[in-house]
């Protein structure tokens, strides 16, 4: 097993490379908020449902695709008042079967970032 | 969405991690304020320290530790985690830290290989 650091620096907006699957899965994250979550004010009483139904979206999809994988999903949201705000990863896994994807969305008034890792059973 | 899997012969030992976790937390950033300079270096350093010691353990887990630093400003932040995956073997611990400056979310999910 190889030890794999991915470094998520928030205000770069790192560009994951993207292969054909890769891109499908990716767009349907982003299609995930935007149904989700849209032009919406962040609103404290209204984000827990929001990371809940993104999160539940997501792992649907995934669990339905049935293929021999674990699965872990993770969504940050935070409200946009200037504060910083730093996300790293790290996974010791098998680097040639696992995976990760994270994907970051924005609107007026918050930032979110949805990561998602693939682990072969 | 986080399920704790405390004294069970073969599933995660989440006490202990939360040890390791909240150890490497205190010795990186305790005492500091937040600075747009060094955060990516302790963010780094946390989830580092934190898989190193995590593998140290000698037990048959894939790791994903994920850290979260967010200056305390007064703005909102929600995390939340879902997993699909063994419940009777896999298992995660969240621990939230902070000081004056910052607020840190570390997150250890252990993913059983046997």
């Amino acid at each position: 097993m190889k030890v794999t650091i991915v470094i998520i620096l928030f205000h770069l907006c790192v560009v994951l490379p993207l292969k054909e699957k890769k891109k499908h899965i990716r767009s349907f994250y982003f299609e995930c908020f935007k149904t989700t979550i849209g032009e919406s004010s962040y609103q404290h009483s209204r984000v827990n449902q929001w990371t809940t139904i993104v999160i539940e979206q997501c792992l649907g999809q995934l669990s339905s695709l049935r293929q021999p994988f674990k699965y872990i999903a993770s969504c940050v949201i935070m409200e946009k008042t200037g504060a910083g705000l730093q996300a790293a990863n790290s996974c010791f896994w098998d680097n040639s079967t696992d995976e990760t994807c994270t994907v970051h969305w924005e609107n007026s008034s918050m930032h979110c970032i949805l990561t998602v890792c693939s682990m072969a059973i | 969405m986080d399920e704790f899997h405390n004294g069970n012969e073969g599933s995660f030992n989440s006490e202990e991690a939360d040890n390791i976790v909240k150890e490497c937390i205190e010795s990186t950033v305790g005492g500091y304020d937040y600075s747009q300079s060094q955060v990516n270096k302790w963010t780094a350093s946390i989830v580092e320290r934190c898989l190193t010691q995590l593998v140290k353990l000698g037990k048959p887990y894939k790791y994903i530790v994920t850290c979260t630093v967010m200056q305390k400003t007064g703005a909102g932040l929600h995390t939340a985690n879902s997993c699909y995956w063994d419940t009777a073997v896999d298992g995660s611990c969240t621990v939230r830290w902070e000081n004056r400056t910052m607020n840190c979310v570390v997150s250890v999910f252990a993913v059983s290989i046997a």
